[in-house]
């Protein structure tokens, strides 16, 4: 994918050995983050983030549905990621359709919890309307815009600034209505839900690179990986989520160790997130 | 299909230490037990046989309680031409289900999310250098979904991969462990599975004791991963024991 030379493999693994990474930063340091939000106005809430030369969007859209029969108190969220060909050439037809999956299901996995709904960022039973009846469908969109590694970070992050820029509308149920019949909803165009965002969790992906590993890989970096492993914390510290990529197995005392030095990181990253957040949330009202 | 008594170990329960932390279930709530009677610790018996399809360069059948999966191996084969020079070779994998796998008649589709999932399980312990050029297909089959069918496949397709004579660096072994309110399961079964808070799905190399592959969902802490990793390493070594001594079985039997 990416054409490296020996000479700069080389320069690459180098430097990550000495601390020193080839664009100056530290091997536990992060690219300046961007985040941007409320750049679709359709949608309920979206949000950009820019992380050195990579560049992606997510959108939040809410719909009315009915809730599943196995779970007639929760919500629906889903979690879709497009790898759009004007990204990188390599993204047109299946090669795109691969990392869209691959993308799609570390992000589920990482901010939705398992599957009562445990460790979610989002509460579920906090989109039903009418339990079993009417509940809001989430339908969070994430858009590959440019690519220069470290993705799953970078939409984590995107989602994350989004869903804290999303109103949903305020549903009034208009009458009480009896056994199976539907009720009748009243969409609100002024009242307005926000979500509370604070235990939606970070991803910190950890590459490793020779035997360090390092955070916020570019591309070049992460054609030189041997393994990585991307982990979601939440404020309180607690994993909610972990998947591993790339070939190489790993000890189980090193998978510790990376557990331990992302905790230290997310902590870092949670701080800077929310302050960009906070800052981009009160642009865009002046604006 | 049931094994041939005293021929294998067919259980693969860890052996830890009864853990000391109060039960959560108070009162009349105190004998809770598994579906299936098991203890939280406790595996399905595991069955492994090879050679289960006839055309295929190797092939396993697995049977964890009441999950049945066929896994076959073909290749190595020429890569399609479309495909760039590689000087390492490709495994391709697929996870497929059945119409009639799981209780709700499904459309037995591709399952991308599994087949993504073996094909970075199995990718760490093949040696890909071995076959350059050329692509090795491994399609799994779940017969009948019955809880943790992606361990399942994962260790039933590194049994076919060996069946078929793919050199690796050690069986790939898989297993499960599902969060339920403060309690650690085991292989968790499909009922289990769909009440868990949180799931925990380890596979490692048992020999070499790497981990090739790596999931958690849901919320945890440092102390309860420590905990179920363990539970993990431990079962895998035991699973692949398993394994090990189905594939000496088989190869004893075509001597004879």
């Amino acid at each position: 994918m990416v054409g490296l030379s020996v000479g700069e493999k080389h320069f690459i693994q180098g430097g990550i050995a000495q601390d020193l990474r080839s664009d100056g930063r530290k091997r536990l340091t992060y690219r300046p983050i961007y985040v941007e939000t409320g750049v679709i106005p359709q949608a309920h809430g979206s949000a950009r983030i820019r992380l050195g030369a990579t560049d992606v969007i997510a959108s939040v859209k809410g719909e009315l549905g009915k809730p599943s029969a196995l779970q007639p108190d929760k919500g629906k969220i889903a979690i879709y990621v497009d790898c759009s060909p004007t990204a990188a050439p390599m993204f047109e037809g299946r090669g795109g359709e691969e990392l869209s999956t691959e993308l799609s299901v570390a992000l589920q996995r990482c901010l939705l919890g398992g599957k009562s709904g445990a460790g979610s960022g989002i509460d579920p039973s906090s989109l039903v309307i009418v339990e079993g009846k009417v509940c809001w469908d989430l339908y969070i969109d994430g858009l590959v815009i440019s690519s220069d590694g470290n993705l799953l970070d970078a939409l984590g992050a995107a989602i994350k600034a989004a869903l804290s820029n999303t109103g949903i509308p305020k549903v009034n149920v208009a009458s009480e209505t009896s056994g199976d019949e539907q009720p009748e909803v009243n969409i609100s165009d002024e009242e307005f839900l926000r979500f509370d965002t604070s235990g939606i969790p970070v991803i910190v992906t950890l590459t490793k690179v020779g035997r360090h590993n390092i955070v916020d890989a570019t591309s070049e970096e992460e054609s030189q990986m041997s393994s990585a492993i991307s982990i979601s914390i939440n404020r309180k510290g607690r994993i909610c989520g972990l998947t591993k990529r790339g070939g190489a197995g790993l000890d189980p005392s090193i998978i510790l160790d990376m557990i331990s030095v992302a905790k230290h990181v997310s902590e870092q990253l949670i701080d800077k997130l929310d302050s960009e957040i906070a800052a981009a949330e009160a642009d865009e009202e002046e604006s | 299909m049931a094994a041939k008594p005293g021929s294998a170990p067919t259980t693969y329960s860890p052996s830890l230490i009864q853990k000391t932390r109060p039960p959560i279930f108070k009162d009349n709530d105190l004998d809770w037990v598994r579906p299936d009677g098991r203890g939280f610790h406790q595996c399905r018996p595991a069955f492994f046989r090879t050679g289960a399809v006839n055309s295929a360069s190797g092939s396993a059948y697995a049977e964890f309680g009441n999950t049945k999966v066929i896994v076959s191996v073909f290749g190595p084969r020429e890569s399609k031409k479309a495909m760039m020079y590689s000087d390492i070779g490709r495994l391709n994998c697929n996870v497929s289900y059945t119409t009639f796998a799981t209780p709700v008649r499904g459309q037995g589709s591709d399952h991308k999310e599994f087949s993504s999932m073996l094909h970075k399980a199995l990718e760490g312990a093949i040696m890909l250098e071995t076959f350059p050029k050329t692509t090795v297909d491994v399609f799994a089959l779940v017969l009948e979904s019955g809880g943790s069918d992606l361990p399942v496949v994962i260790s039933c397709a590194s049994l076919a991969l060996a069946d078929a004579g793919i050199m690796m660096y050690d069986l790939v072994a898989a297993v499960s462990v599902s969060c339920l309110g403060k309690n650690l399961v085991i292989d968790p079964i499909l009922e289990e599975e769909s009440y868990q808070d949180g799931s925990l799905m380890l596979t490692c190399m048992p020999s070499r004791y790497e981990v090739t592959q790596l999931i958690f969902t849901g919320e945890w802490s440092t102390l309860d991963i420590n905990e179920a990793m363990q539970l993990c390493l431990d079962a895998c070594g035991k699973l692949g024991k398993v394994m090990r001594s189905c594939l000496k079985e088989a190869a004893s039997a075509s001597q004879e």
